[in-house]
């Protein structure tokens, strides 16, 4: 089966005004089903873009994206939720959408998110933990084969990481995970695979250990 | 697959490959839900809600029927005032009012590409059908207020009535389309909406019987098919007191001009949506 998600000679080049800026130049990333890939960057490097390239949020100046399997939508700080509206009107909104049954998922995300009553509150209002907590309980309704994770991941508190390590990384070990972030431990601790983005290109490593180790050269 | 997706239901794989007659419950349920967040982010739970998707439309349709009614002449060119402002103004308000809500309308909304079963034309096609609910209903209401106040004739034929709003609705829907990738495209665009929208006030035909026009500059108003909308409506509500000048075939062959340029530019305008 080809159940890999597969970037070809991917560009991506954002305009701005009369300038443009290139930010990913032709990369090709191979992630197989249950490949936990870390992605690795210094800051602007184009980790998040490439999430939202393979998330189908932003589209690529040229190249292609094989989705073999189905994808999230990338779990981050920003996107995916009406500001103006409550966690339980996205809530609403996800399961009109997804065709979700209404009832299991509000138990499910309920359950998961812990929100309280702050649950009705708009979701700008929400500090990032809270707003990380409603992000992962509304993706992890659906069952998608890879989740594409951008940093939220990190600003949990220790019930939220192990409702995550329960959910995520146990009952669902086999899925496939893009994870960004600084954190080196957590890569370290969760995956089995790391790239490095740098000067426009992505640099796959033969370990964790090997990519976390140049991560810190740059 | 997954250990636990025996929740069948809640499996994202369901939602890849679709057949065609998927595909189409999926755009279907998916400009629902559009709508009901509409709703929900423009007018909120307080006070009346919802209803003032009617209420907006209405108090600009009733507020100038009230005025004008009160304040010109009872009869211009030999015809009521009132069924003059309410035929005028009710398909001007959906005009215009469409015309506002398409303006960035990608933009504002960009959270909601998010979801990949989420696409532009369902955006478009969510926030344009909402403002004509909007407008039909308050259409509705002003009319009869109006007849039961005794302000106003019953209409002459109704069936022109109805073909005349459902062509309207046929060209805001395409003209929004339009309007929604152009203004995405261009900034300067979109700063020029405003004038644009009061400068085309005349070509509408709201105001004026293309009758009222001079002969050699009828065909500056039979070129909008909004105005041949309205003189259809006219034509519906006065019957045989008033000389129209409409025709059926230019208002279908221009839409449908308008709305195929509408889908080809919808279709390619996700590259150019800024993303918050």
């Amino acid at each position: 089966m080809n159940d890999f998600v597969k970037c070809i000679d991917l560009t991506k080049r954002f305009h701005v005004g009369k300038t443009s800026r290139l930010v990913l130049d032709k990369v090709n990333l191979d992630v197989r089903k249950g490949d936990k890939v870390g992605i690795l960057g210094r800051n602007g490097a184009g980790k998040s873009t490439l999430i939202k390239l393979i998330g189908g949020v932003e589209q690529p100046t040229s190249g292609k994206i094989h989705r073999g399997m189905t994808v999230s939508w990338p779990l981050a700080f920003s996107g995916a939720f009406q500001g103006s509206l409550s966690g339980h009107d996205n809530l609403r909104f996800i399961c009109r959408v997804y065709d979700l049954d209404y009832k299991e998922t509000l138990e499910y995300v309920e359950g998961f998110a812990q929100l309280g009553k702050q649950f009705y509150d708009p979701v700008k209002t929400y500090s990032s933990g809270m707003h990380a907590r409603l992000a992962f309980a509304l993706s992890l309704a659906i069952e998608f084969d890879c989740y594409l994770i951008d940093e939220v991941i990190m600003v949990g508190d220790a019930r939220f990481a192990q409702k995550c390590e329960d959910e995520l990384f146990t009952k669902r070990a086999d899925r496939t995970l893009l994870i960004v972030s600084h954190s080196t431990d957590f890569i370290k601790s969760t995956c089995n695979r790391s790239v490095l983005i740098y000067d426009r290109k992505i640099h796959s490593c033969s370990s964790v250990e090997e990519g976390i180790e140049k991560y810190h050269l740059l | 697959m997954g250990s636990d997706t025996t929740h069948n239901r809640r499996s994202a794989l369901r939602h890849a490959n679709p057949t065609l007659l998927q595909a189409f419950l999926v755009q279907y349920r998916v400009i629902k839900a559009l709508m009901m967040r509409e709703i929900h982010t423009r007018y909120g739970r307080e006070n009346i809600g919802f209803l003032w998707v009617i209420g907006e439309p209405i108090l600009f349709c009733a507020g100038v029927a009230i005025v004008w009614t009160a304040i010109r002449p009872s009869h211009e060119h030999g015809l009521p005032m009132t069924a003059m402002v309410v035929t005028g103004y009710i398909p001007l308000t959906m005009y215009r009012h469409t015309m506002a809500r398409s303006i960035k309308a990608y933009a504002v909304n960009s959270t909601l590409l998010f979801h990949r079963l989420v696409t532009p034309l369902d955006i478009i096609i969510a926030r344009t059908i909402l403002e004509i609910f909007g407008t039909i209903l308050a259409g509705v209401i002003v009319l009869f207020g109006c007849i039961s106040l005794g302000y106003m004739e019953q209409p002459q034929d109704w069936g022109l009535i109805f073909l005349s709003t459902g062509l309207t609705i046929y060209f805001c829907l395409a003209f929004s389309m339009i309007i929604a990738a152009l203004t995405e495209r261009s900034d300067l665009l979109e700063k020029a909406m405003g004038i644009f929208s009061y400068l085309s006030l005349p070509f509408t035909g709201a105001f004026v019987m293309v009758e009222w026009v001079p002969p050699h500059y009828r065909w500056i108003l039979q070129l909008s098919p909004l105005s041949n909308c309205i003189e259809m409506l006219r034509t519906g509500q006065f019957g045989i007191h008033v000389v129209t000048y409409y025709s059926v075939s230019y208002i279908l062959t221009s839409c449908t001009i308008l709305m195929i340029i509408g889908l080809y530019m919808t279709k390619n305008i996700r590259p150019h949506i800024d993303l918050v």
